[in-house]
C-alpha cells in the first residue's frame, strides 16, 4: 500500500486520480466526500451497456495544506478519458461551491480573516471533456462549473494542476484557462481540440497527430509555458506539485489575481496580442514561437529537463502600454 | 437490441470464514480493468459477490475466479461488489489479491 | 419564414427595435477594422425601447486571417470581439441602477478547431467569452440567449449557456442544440441508431435537438411563433430582471435546479445534497482556521 511519503516522489503523471488527491495535501489530511462506498454512479451509461464507476470517474473532498482548507476534484482519466457526465459535473461544481460556502462562512465569522487563510479550490484535470454518452448534461454542468469559477474570484483562489496522460481538453480546457493559478508539469497537456481532430480538419500534412513530438509541443506544458497559458511548470512528482501548490497557497489575494490569464479587459487586449502574433508569424509549428519569445535555438528545449528548461527558457512577452511591468 | 449492463451474483463459504475488520475499496474502472468494494456484512460466514459488466457469457469464468478467490483468502460475512470493463480474469485475480493486500496493510 | 439558420443579420432586425442596430459599437468601444472577427456580430440597439448589447454569429463570412473560421464558428479574433462588447457594456453601466440586458443570438457550429488555435490558446479566448458573460451576468445585466439555429457543443457552452435565460426556436425552425448528432452517438457506441432514438424518448440525456435540452432544463422555453421572437426576449429580460431583484437564481445554477424539476437530471441534486452532508460532519476539522 502507497503512503503518503511514497507518493510525493511518485509521478504525477501515473498516478491516479484518488492519490494525487490524497499527495497534494497534507499527509493523512484528505478526506474524500461523495467516494467510491456512496456508489453515486451515473445512472446513464448503464442504458448504453457501459461500465460504470463508483466515483463516476472524479475524486472529491477536502484537505488541508498548512492548516488551510484545500477543496480538490482530481479527475481520473483511465474511466471514460476522464469525461464529464451529469454526476461527475455535479461533483466537481459541488466542491467549488463548498469552498465558496465555506469561504462566506469563515468571513461571516471572522470578518478580518486574512485573505491567504480562507479556503482555496484545486482541480487536477484528466479529462477530454464532456462525456459523449451523456453529452447533454456533461455540457450543462460545464457552464455551471464556469459560473462557480466566476463567483469564487477574489474570494477562493481557484488552481489548477495539469500533468496526467489524458491531458485538459474540450470543455474543461475553457475551465483550467479560467482558473487563478495553472501548473504544469511537462507532460501535462492544455487546450481545446484534440490531435485528432485537427489532423481532421486541417489534413495530415498540417498537422500530423501521430507525431507525439508536434502532439507535445503545441498543447505541452513546456510550449505553454513559455506562452504564459501556465504559470508555473513542475517536475513530474506529486511532491513537486504539492510544493508549488503550498508556495502559492502563501500568496495574497493580489498576487494570486496577477496570476490570471483572462478575465478582465486589460487581460483580453494582452490576448489579443498573441492573435496578432498568429497573423504575423504564422508559425508552422510552436518552435517558431519559441524563437520569437527569445529563445534562438528552439529545438535544443524540447528535449531539456525540467529544471535545465526553467533556467534558460524565455517567455512570451508583450510591451503594451496598459500593462504593469 | 438494448445493451445492458449485466449484475451477476455469487455466493460462496469459506471451509473457516476469516472475518475483515474495515471495508475497501480498491482500483479503478479502466478500459480492460475493475474496481472492487469489499465490505463486511453478517452473513453467516458466507461470501456474497456482483458483479456488473457490459460483457457477456462469462458468468462460468466469474464464478471460477471468485470461487479461488475465496478458497485461496479463506473470506467469509464479506459483501463484494465488482465494477467490470471487460478485464481478462488474470486481472480480475491480480486485482482481488491487491485488495486483499490492502485490506492486510490496513490491519496493521 | 420558415428558419433563420445561417442568418444571424436578419434574425437581430427579427428580434429588435426597426432600424436601431449600430453595429461594432458598444459604450466606449469602437471596431473600426472590418476583418477583425467578422463571425462574430456586436453591436447597440432597442429592445422594446431599451438600449440592449447584441452578439451574434455571421455564417455568412470567413475570416481571411482564419482558414478554418466560416459558417458562423467562433475563432479567436471573433471571441476576443464578443468578450470586448461584455466587459465594455459591463463599462458603460458601471454605478448605474439599471444595467443594460445583453442579448446572444446563437447560431454556431463550433470554436475555432485549427493549429493556430491551438497554439496560441483557443481555449483562452472562448474562455475568456464565458467569463466576461459570467461576470455582467452575475453584476445583474439580464442575459438572454435565443438559439435561432445551431448551438453546438462547445460553442453552445461559450455563447449562450451561460445567460439567465435561454431560449430556443422550436425544432421545427431547424434549430439544432446538441454535442454530437444521435447517428455519431450510434458509431461511437456501435448501438443502432433506432434503438437509440427510442431511448432518447425516455432518456433526454445524449439526444440532439432543443426539445431535449428543454426537458434537461438546459433551455427554459421554446418558442413556436418566430414572429415573437422580439416579445418572448423582450419578456424574459423582464422576467429576469424580476428575479434577480428577488434574489432568485438565474444561469446556469438554476438550469441545475430546472434540471431535476423537468426530471432530465435528478442525480446531480443527490450529489450535491450528499456532499454537503459529509462536508458538515468534518468540517469543523477543516474551518478552524
Amino acid at each position: 500500500m502507497k503512503t503518503w511519503v511514497d507518493l510525493q516522489t511518485d509521478s504525477f503523471l501515473d498516478a491516479n486520480a484518488r492519490q494525487r488527491a490524497i499527495g497534494l495535501v497534507d499527509e493523512g489530511s484528505f478526506t474524500e466526500l461523495a467516494g467510491p462506498m456512496d456508489r453515486l454512479q451515473s445512472p446513464h451509461l448503464p442504458l448504453l451497456g457501459e461500465a460504470v464507476e463508483f466515483d463516476d470517474g472524479i475524486v472529491t473532498g477536502v484537505g488541508l495544506i498548512a492548516k488551510r482548507a484545500v477543496f480538490i476534484a482530481s479527475q481520473e482519466g483511465r474511466f471514460i478519458g476522464g469525461a464529464v457526465g451529469e454526476v461527475h459535473g455535479a461533483k466537481m461544481v459541488a466542491t467549488l461551491k463548498l469552498a465558496l460556502d465555506s469561504y462566506e462562512k469563515m468571513k461571516k465569522d471572522n470578518p478580518s480573516l486574512p485573505d491567504n487563510r480562507g479556503p482555496v479550490a484545486v482541480i487536477s484535470f484528466e479529462t477530454g471533456g464532456v462525456r459523449l454518452h451523456e453529452s447533454n448534461a456533461g455540457l450543462l454542468a460545464h457552464a455551471e462549473v464556469v459560473d462557480q469559477i466566476q463567483k469564487c474570484r477574489g474570494k477562493v483562489p481557484v488552481i489548477a494542476v495539469i500533468g496526467s496522460k489524458v491531458g485538459c481538453f474540450g470543455g474543461m480546457g475553457f475551465v483550467a484557462a479560467q482558473t487563478d493559478v495553472s501548473i504544469m508539469s511537462p507532460f501535462g497537456r492544455l487546450g481545446l481540440t484534440g490531435p485528432e481532430v485537427i489532423e481532421q480538419e486541417m489534413g495530415k500534412d498540417e498537422f500530423d497527430s501521430s507525431d507525439r513530438s508536434l502532439v507535445y509541443r503545441t498543447t505541452g506544458g513546456k510550449h505553454k509555458y513559455i506562452l504564459g497559458d501556465a504559470n508555473y511548470l513542475v517536475e513530474d512528482s506529486i511532491g513537486s506539485f504539492r510544493q508549488k501548490l503550498s508556495e502559492v497557497l502563501s500568496l495574497s489575494q493580489d498576487e494570486i489575481n496577477a496570476h490570471r490569464r483572462i478575465g478582465s479587459l486589460r487581460l483580453v487586449e494582452n490576448q489579443l496580442n498573441k492573435v496578432r502574433l498568429s497573423i504575423t508569424l504564422k508559425p508552422k509549428d510552436s518552435k517558431d514561437v519559441w524563437k520569437y519569445a527569445g529563445n534562438d535555438n528552439p529545438e535544443s528545449l524540447v528535449d531539456l529537463s525540467t529544471s535545465d528548461f526553467l533556467s534558460v527558457a524565455r517567455r512570451l512577452k508583450f510591451m503594451a502600454a496598459n500593462e504593469e511591468v | 437490441m438494448a445493451k445492458q449492463l449485466l449484475k451477476l451474483n455469487f455466493e460462496f463459504k469459506a471451509e473457516q470464514p476469516m472475518p475483515i475488520k474495515e471495508s475497501l475499496h480498491y482500483g479503478v474502472v479502466g478500459s480492460g480493468d475493475m474496481e472492487v468494494i469489499i465490505e463486511k456484512k453478517d452473513l453467516a460466514g458466507k461470501a456474497k459477490f456482483q458483479v456488473v459488466t457490459p460483457v457477456v457469457g462469462y458468468d462460468q469464468v466469474w464464478e471460477k475466479v471468485l470461487g479461488r478467490f475465496i478458497d485461496e483468502s479463506n473470506l467469509g460475512n464479506i459483501s463484494v461488489e465488482i465494477n467490470d470493463n471487460n478485464a481478462t480474469p488474470e486481472v480480475v485475480s491480480i486485482r482481488l489479491r491487491q485488495a486483499l493486500a490492502e485490506l492486510a496493510a490496513m490491519k496493521a | 419564414m420558415e428558419t433563420l439558420l445561417g442568418q444571424g443579420r436578419a434574425a437581430i432586425d427579427l428580434i429588435i427595435d426597426k432600424d436601431t442596430f449600430v453595429e461594432n459599437e458598444v459604450g466606449t468601444l469602437k471596431i473600426e477594422d472590418p476583418d477583425f472577427g467578422p463571425g462574430a456580430v456586436i453591436g447597440t440597439a432597442k429592445l422594446n425601447g431599451e438600449t440592449v448589447t447584441v452578439i451574434a454569429n455571421d455564417a455568412m463570412v470567413c475570416n481571411p486571417n482564419f482558414p478554418v473560421v466560416y459558417a458562423g464558428i467562433i475563432g479567436m479574433e471573433e471571441a476576443y470581439k464578443m468578450a470586448k462588447a461584455v466587459y465594455h457594456t459591463i463599462e458603460a453601466d458601471r454605478g448605474k441602477d439599471t444595467l443594460r440586458p445583453i442579448v446572444l443570438i446563437v447560431d454556431t457550429p463550433g470554436n475555432g478547431p485549427g493549429k493556430q488555435e491551438e497554439i496560441f490558446g483557443m481555449n483562452n479566448a472562448t474562455g475568456s467569452y464565458q467569463l466576461a458573460l459570467a461576470e455582467a451576468r452575475l453584476l445583474g445585466h439580464p442575459i438572454v440567449a435565443i438559439v435561432v439555429g445551431r448551438a453546438i457543443s462547445g460553442a453552445f457552452l461559450c455563447h449562450g449557456l451561460q445567460a439567465d435565460h435561454i431560449l430556443s426556436l422550436g425544432p421545427q425552425f431547424g434549430t439544432m442544440i446538441h454535442v454530437m448528432p444521435i447517428s455519431s452517438v450510434a458509431r461511437i457506441t456501435k448501438l443502432d441508431q433506432e434503438f437509440l432514438e427510442n431511448l432518447a424518448k425516455s432518456n433526454p440525456v445524449f439526444a440532439a435537438g432543443p426539445q431535449f435540452f428543454e426537458a434537461l432544463g438546459g433551455v427554459e422555453e421554446l418558442i413556436d411563433d418566430i414572429n415573437s421572437i422580439g416579445q418572448v426576449v423582450t419578456k424574459h429580460v423582464s422576467e429576469v430582471r424580476k428575479l434577480k431583484k428577488d434574489g432568485q437564481p438565474t444561469g446556469p445554477w438554476a438550469r441545475g435546479i430546472l434540471g431535476f424539476e423537468r426530471g432530465g437530471r435528478v442525480m446531480r441534486k443527490k450529489v450535491m445534497e450528499v456532499m454537503n452532508q459529509e462536508f458538515a460532519s468534518v468540517a469543523d476539522k477543516y474551518l478552524s482556521a
